[in-house]
């Protein structure tokens, strides 16, 4: 696998599988239901990966900076490991992917390298009707089945899965420094800022994925940090969300109505 | 932090904020709720302060030669997703006095030796005020992004507190929701908030009540024991008295009550004649060098505000749930 596009041939036979009406899904019952309750069939779980070697970029102990190479890395290797998952939708003819999960495994066996992995289910419109995003793509979304329904329900459909990274180094505090605040309870704006300024940039570019695709909103926002194996003061900062557009269709939630639970 | 036009948010943030998409860490139900209320999602919003949380002592005065070093305040009093505090390798006399709360606990048998300490429980003040501070600040910086967006609420707030790399070195984060009003015309008095979003904030509303803003305050209480309390906390040496003893530990229970006591009179001095809704406690407690003990407690909830009256809600409809 060199390309993005490039499936095994374990891929092409297991979806030819698929194509003849069995599918297979991580969905869990209730998710099944309202999936299909919102008009969509689920037609196949799909994924894609991405071995990448993550490679080393030199910082400076006392200066906070983006460590841009490793920015590209993380973000080229989810992109990889998106688009292959993406194709495989694309093979069934699914017109989207529901209940995205990426995730990045690191193994004993390749210091420095990290698998990063995105899985989904492939789901189809029922009516024929196509719900493709803007790029004419099956899109993405890390929604679960109920929030797909919800969404749907809303007058919104997703676009993708939209993401943005940064690397970020922070920088140590120098002796003078740590010296000049011991004993007190005081701000440090460097701290604040550096970290600020790295969410920032996430999100930016979370942001701007969803602009390129025309997407109006990204729902269910959500920022991880991570340091993976850069040591405390390295970490990676994203930023994931479903991008979503207005549909043409009137929100047809019905009217909420108050109730008591019977479970314990 | 590096200003940008006298504000105190980052360059990158008014280039997120400037226009395109907007982004939102509502749940796709919270985010239908809101849409079903009129309120339009404008941005996610945040702002965050590092804070060095210095080293502290006993109050002076106490006997007994307990000057061990206390270690830093845990962030957020475990609060969602706050940590423990973080011990200290050395004490540090730093120049901090006490208010408020301060009650002394002399040794019940009249002896002074070591065996036979006198203990207090006090409120440490500055330990407050530092939370105060970082908390207010990144609040502030939240504000200022939301006001940016030209939002007029913020629902969903979210806060927490960890420590980062360095371990004297809390940072406060606080997230949430930037709201416009759909349809609003004219200008708002000020922009509201609220740990609230979806369902929750829409029957608030069905109740007559609208989020002010949110209201968070932590109080921080350190128990000395004297020799009885000691002697009870740690089990008496597993003697028959102190195991058939029934009874209440008082200087205990005192510190505990304290700690709620002064977190509430500091979140009702925000509050001036409005309600506080759905108020949540977090208490935190851990051992600090020299048998003392710290406790501290959070407090937090939606300040709100009568604007009609009480409607009453529909009969609910009993359900049975199948996930």
């Amino acid at each position: 696998v060199t390309q993005a596009n490039d499936l095994p041939e374990a891929t092409s036979h297991r979806l030819e599988e698929l194509e003849h009406g069995l599918f297979t899904s991580d969905l869990s019952v209730n998710e099944f239901l309202l999936v299909k309750h919102a008009g969509f069939h689920p037609v196949g779980f799909v994924m894609g990966s991405s071995i990448y070697h993550i490679g080393i970029q030199t910082r400076r102990w006392g200066k906070s900076q983006e460590l841009t190479k490793l920015t590209e890395a993380m973000y080229n290797a989810r992109e990889l490991a998106m688009t292959r998952m993406e194709e495989e939708a694309d093979e069934l003819g699914a017109d989207g992917v529901v209940g995205v999960r990426l995730d990045v495994n690191y193994y004993e066996w390749g210091r420095d390298a990290a698998e990063f992995i995105a899985m989904g289910t492939a789901v189809k419109a029922e009516d024929g009707t196509s719900y493709r995003n803007n790029l004419g793509k099956p899109f993405t979304s890390d929604l679960s089945g109920q929030d797909f329904w919800t969404l749907m329900q809303t007058g919104h459909r997703p676009q993708a899965l939209v993401m943005g990274t940064c690397v970020f180094h922070i920088a140590h505090r120098g002796l003078a420094q740590t010296l000049g605040t011991v004993g007190q309870n005081v701000e440090l704006p460097n701290f604040t800022q550096a970290l600020y300024e790295a969410r920032e940039l996430a999100m930016t570019r979370m942001q701007d994925e969803a602009n390129r695709l025309g997407a109006t909103g990204i729902v269910g926002v959500r920022l991880e940090e991570k340091s993976h194996q850069w040591g405390s003061h390295t970490i990676e900062f994203l930023a994931l969300g479903t991008g979503v557009t207005k549909g043409t269709g009137e929100p047809s939630l019905p009217v909420p109505t108050t109730i008591i639970s019977l479970d314990h | 932090m590096a200003l940008q036009g006298g504000s105190e948010l980052p360059e990158a943030a008014g280039q997120r904020l400037g226009g395109g998409a907007w982004s939102s860490g509502l749940s796709v139900a919270d985010f239908a709720a809101c849409s079903s209320m009129g309120l339009r999602p404008v941005a996610l919003v945040q702002g965050f302060c590092a804070m060095q949380w210095g080293w502290y002592t006993m109050r002076p005065g106490l006997g007994g030669g307990r000057w061990g070093g206390m270690g830093g305040p845990g962030p957020g009093a475990g609060g969602p997703g706050g940590v423990g505090g973080g011990g200290g390798p050395a004490p540090y006399a730093a120049a901090a006095g006490s208010r408020g709360y301060d009650e002394s606990w002399p040794c019940p048998h009249g002896i002074a030796s070591l065996e036979h300490q006198w203990g207090g429980n006090y409120e440490q003040a500055w330990v407050e005020t530092a939370w105060a501070e970082g908390f207010g600040s990144a609040y502030r910086r939240m504000v200022e992004e939301a006001e940016q967006a030209g939002a007029h609420g913020i629902i969903d707030v979210v806060d927490d507190a960890s420590y980062l790399a360095e371990q004297s070195v809390v940072e406060f984060h606080v997230t949430g929701t930037a709201v416009a009003v759909e349809d609003h015309e004219g200008d708002v008095p000020s922009l509201w908030s609220t740990y609230l979003a979806g369902q929750r904030l829409a029957k608030l509303f069905e109740a007559g009540l609208a989020p002010v803003s949110v209201a968070a305050g932590l109080a921080s209480v350190v128990m000395w024991p004297n020799c009885q309390t000691e002697f009870l906390l740690g089990g008496g040496g597993g003697s028959m008295w102190v195991r058939s003893y029934e009874g209440e530990i008082v200087q205990a229970t005192n510190a505990e009550m304290a700690a709620r006591d002064l977190v509430r009179s500091a979140v009702s001095a925000q509050l001036g004649s409005d309600i506080l809704h759905g108020a949540r406690f977090s208490v935190s407690r851990r051992a600090v060098g020299g048998g003392g003990h710290v406790i501290e407690c959070t407090l937090r909830g939606t300040r709100v505000r009568r604007f009609k009256d009480f409607d009453p809600l529909p009969p609910p409809t009993p359900t049975v749930r199948l996930s």
